[in-house]
């Protein structure tokens, strides 16, 4: 990619390479199937200890939607998108670049065989996404810059939890820890879980470390905003599931007691999830701006996901796994087309758009079965994995959980609606008349994805075998799934039955809506309000503050609790942030970052 | 169960339940003459009055949205009764449950805000706003009911929920075994059903009956048929969870009206409250009952 980036085609080579890259991955089904953890012959010593880098089904299912999103954000860019954004004056090559450099360094930290391997992976991950962050440049850097703070803070968690570790098992194979874990007395599991468990927070956006991340992901061009939304905080929630589950063990954390608490930190962890799935959901709810919208909700189906793995029965970590594809699926489709129409549009304010229905029906139709799936609704996919969710805590007899999760849920639809509404129905402005659909290099992703989205909707069983492999590597009890879902004997659910059943009331719908009298379509600009006949040039698309009602409610609980914990929980953070930030800002972090590359690509070579 | 039996039922269902939604809007709108002293509709008005409307002159269409938008108001319906059990036919219950039928509940309703949006009609635009925080606002209590129901019976599955009950006769009903689940039910259904004093959303006088506002011939005759549909599924859902669903068909469909006829009756006894005033009633009085009735039922 560096040399190649430079030429036009840099785009579509890059789709091709991941799509070679995809189809190895493919090929290695086979042997994941089995349950065999395929090594490579990459071994390296380094101050007595052994660095190797394997695969088992966990990283396999983590690299095969990293290598997806990076096909798709690629192909993305490949086309018009990317002619544009050069004769803009962005940098294309650095993109492209940023984004190889993003899914390299990912595979390593998937690949990682060990715990210095994983920080190795950990910290390049940070600085490649550091560098496509950056790419946009103004606001951009701002918001890179403060995700640099956070994520060298907690890189600085980890090592410390490394070298806890070093000490007590004297190595850093995963066999040698998990062979140690039973001697460490519980206020030393204590430091352990609190340091790498804020450490990896941080790349999931966990609460309270998630206020980087919305800023960070929305100012990234386009296809850079899809590819980050859809994987790259999940490699924090790899991270989790390979240090919480596999190495410490979900068990061992119900052990630890939080004092003067009824709780422990299991259920601190699910609590953890769950405030993350509800704040920055009605955040989310109250952004003006398409990509901070879907940013702000990217951090809160990451809460989803933990929930799931931190019930860890199995049909809870399935749902939370099974989410982990089927939001990055939604995230990409969404980020897809909101950058469809500010391509045609120049804007993602969602109060200065509208109508576009007609002008970008297939934008349109991503964006609706981007957010069905996102807000969870039948038949895409996204309902599936939160039912797997829901399921679980209502056999665990978690109500509040239950609760929170739900009300996340309804506030993701109340949101979503919102973006679309403000988007694509309602007044068309008169400047947006001329407006055509995306091209068909931005089209076709968008295609690919809907059609994944409906088809492990329907056929969950597809994903969820993989899922089951992803368990049992881990370590997790393993779910039984069928195509259409799973059989329980408290309530089974089948998606086949159900989608094909609402299928055939659209149907039915359908002839009784067509039987009725003839319909007289009217242009889309030929509306009345209130009995005044309106012409074009009023505006009067219901956008701003839409959830009147509900905002009048809940915005003083914004300014007073929410405000005075972000703003409290912002300071020490700002305090941690600065004093990283005076030893890492003291020279331009290009050459920081050029310097850390090579070294560890010395380090790793030699 | 054959194959010929399923799909006999799959038709049977839904349109059992439009017949008696049917009944059911008729009774809504002999309690209002009732209660103002007014003589009423006939039997067959409600059934004229969807007739009329599919056959009007003038049906003006904003575009494919805004048709497709009623047929997944419709046709979301239509799938959601086979997921809910009546006596004698279990439809697809057992492949979906509980959650999946709440949520299938909703589609109709994405359906007609996806195409009231088309209309661009800010007054639509409102309604639907509204609408959906309505939707925020009723569903937290009920969803603590769905949670209480499945955490009691143990299950998920409509059909064993109602066999429980049914097994222990009226002490086995949901609803003498969990009584301030009921309750809090009962409030989550008035704001389901959008009867006043939760019916901001439509508020003629202010907004011009918001989602409805764009909706000429046919088009209103589709929300009058998924109206049909949503009193009768709002009935037998609480029916199920509550009062033992169906021994046969004549208690059933007695149980169903009764619940039913509650919502109607109350609705004409108040005024119209504003959002955050229903929101912040609907989160503090039938969440504190659901929750302790949640407390009550797990100990």
């Amino acid at each position: 990619m560096l040399v190649l980036g430079r030429f036009s085609y840099a785009g579509k080579v890059a789709t091709v390479f991941y799509g070679g890259q995809l189809l190895f991955l493919a090929k290695m089904a086979d042997r994941i199937a089995d349950g065999a953890i395929v090594t490579f012959s990459l071994q390296v010593e380094l101050f007595g200890l052994q660095m190797s880098w394997r695969f088992d089904a966990l990283s396999w299912f983590f690299a095969v939607i990293t290598l997806g999103a990076g096909l798709l954000s690629s192909w993305y860019a490949s086309g018009k998108w990317g002619e544009r954004f050069r004769r803009r004056g962005g940098n294309l090559w650095l993109l492209h670049v940023a984004l190889a450099a993003n899914v390299f360094s990912m595979l390593i930290l998937l690949g990682s065989g060990d715990l210095l391997a994983l920080f190795i992976g950990w910290e390049l991950v940070s600085w490649a996404s550091f560098l496509l962050m950056t790419v946009a440049g103004g606001r951009a850097i701002q918001a890179a810059m403060r995700y640099i703070t956070y994520a060298m803070s907690g890189a600085m968690a980890i090592l410390a939890g490394i070298v806890l570790l070093w000490s007590h098992a004297g190595g850093l194979q995963y066999a040698q820890i998990i062979d140690v874990m039973p001697q460490l007395s519980q206020a030393q599991v204590w430091l352990l879980v609190a340091l790498f468990g804020s450490g990896f927070a941080v790349k999931m956006g966990l609460l309270p470390l998630h206020l980087w991340q919305a800023a960070a992901y929305a100012e990234t061009p386009g296809p850079g905003a899809a590819f980050f939304g859809a994987i790259s905080a999940r490699m924090g929630l790899y991270a989790i599931i390979l240090v919480l589950v596999q190495l410490i063990g979900l068990a061992r954390l119900s052990e630890l007691t939080i004092p003067f608490t009824f709780l422990d930190m299991r259920d601190l962890w699910a609590w953890i999830a769950v405030l993350t799935i509800i704040l920055p959901t009605y955040t989310a709810l109250r952004q003006t701006d398409a990509r901070y919208l879907l940013a702000w909700h990217g951090i809160g189906q990451g809460g989803y996901m933990l929930l799931g793995v931190v019930l860890g029965d199995a049909l809870g970590s399935a749902g939370g796994l099974l989410h982990v594809f089927n939001y990055a699926t939604n995230q990409a489709v969404l980020f897809f087309a909101v950058f469809a129409v500010m391509f045609r549009t120049g804007t993602a304010d969602l109060n200065k758009l509208g109508g576009l229905i007609t002008r970008m029906p297939i934008s349109f139709f991503a964006m609706l079965v981007g957010i069905i799936g996102l807000a969870g609704l039948p038949p895409m996919n996204g309902f599936v994995s939160k039912w797997f969710v829901y399921r679980s805590l209502m056999i665990e007899g978690e109500p509040l959980l239950f609760l929170g999760a739900i009300i996340g849920t309804l506030g993701t639809i109340l949101s979503v609606y919102k973006l679309i509404h403000n988007t694509f129905l309602g007044q068309l402005r008169v400047e947006h008349v001329e407006v055509r659909e995306a091209p068909w290099s931005m089209v076709a992703p968008m295609i690919i994805l809907m059609l994944l989205i409906f088809a492990t909707g329907v056929a969950p069983g597809l994903v969820l075998d993989w899922v089951a492999l992803v368990q049992s590597a881990v370590g997790l009890p393993v779910v039984e799934n069928t195509l259409g879902g799973v059989e329980l004997a408290s309530g089974s659910l089948d998606m086949l039955w159900v989608v094909g059943v609402l299928f055939a009331g659209f149907g039915i719908g359908a002839l009784l809506f067509y039987s009725g009298g003839r319909t007289r379509q009217v242009h889309q600009l030929d509306n009345y309000a209130g009995g005044h006949f309106l012409t074009a040039e009023t505006r009067y698309h219901y956008s701003d503050n839409f959830y009147a009602g509900l905002m009048h409610l809940i915005r003083p609980w914004y300014r007073g609790s929410f405000v005075w914990l972000e703003s409290t929980l912002g300071s020490l953070l700002g305090i941690a942030a600065s004093l990283m930030q005076r030893l890492y800002g003291a020279r331009h972090p290009s050459i920081y970052l050029l310097v850390t590359v090579v070294a560890t690509l010395t380090w790793v070579l030699l | 169960m054959s194959i010929q039996t399923l799909l006999m039922e799959l038709v049977l269902m839904p349109l059992v339940a439009f017949v008696v939604g049917l009944f059911m809007v008729l009774m809504l709108r002999r309690i209002g003459a009732k209660l103002q002293r007014r003589v009423g509709p006939p039997m067959m008005q409600p059934l004229y009055d969807i007739v009329k409307l599919y056959g009007k002159k003038t049906q003006i269409s904003h575009g494919w949205m805004h048709d497709i938008g009623i047929v997944m108001a419709v046709g979301g319906y239509v799938a959601a009764e086979t997921l809910l059990p009546v006596p004698g036919m279990d439809g697809i219950a057992d492949k979906g449950g509980l959650v999946t039928l709440v949520y299938v509940m909703m589609i109709p309703s994405l359906g007609l805000a996806l195409g009231v949006g088309q209309c661009a009609n800010p007054n639509g635009s409102i309604g639907i706003a509204r609408a959906l925080t309505a939707m925020l606002a009723y569903d937290v209590p009920f969803v603590i009911v769905v949670f209480g129901v499945a955490w009691y019976f143990g299950t998920t599955n409509l059909v064993d929920i109602i066999a429980i009950q049914q097994a222990g006769g009226v002490a086995g009903w949901g609803a003498i075994a969990m009584p301030l689940l009921a309750i809090a039910g009962l409030f989550a259904l008035q704001g389901m059903l959008g009867k006043q004093p939760f019916e901001i959303y439509i508020a003629p006088a202010e907004i011009a009956t918001g989602p409805m506002v764009e909706m000429s011939g046919k088009y209103l005759g589709g929300l009058f048929v998924m109206q049909c549909f949503q009193l009768y599924t709002a009935g037998v859902l609480y029916v199920s969870l509550f009062l033992g669903g169906g021994e046969n068909w004549l208690f059933f469909l007695i149980k169903v009206f009764a619940v039913v006829a509650i919502p109607m009756t109350v609705a004409f006894l108040f005024p119209r409250y504003k959002t955050e005033q229903m929101i912040r009633l609907m989160w503090k009085w039938p969440v504190m009952i659901g929750l302790l009735g949640l407390a009550f039922v797990m100990h």
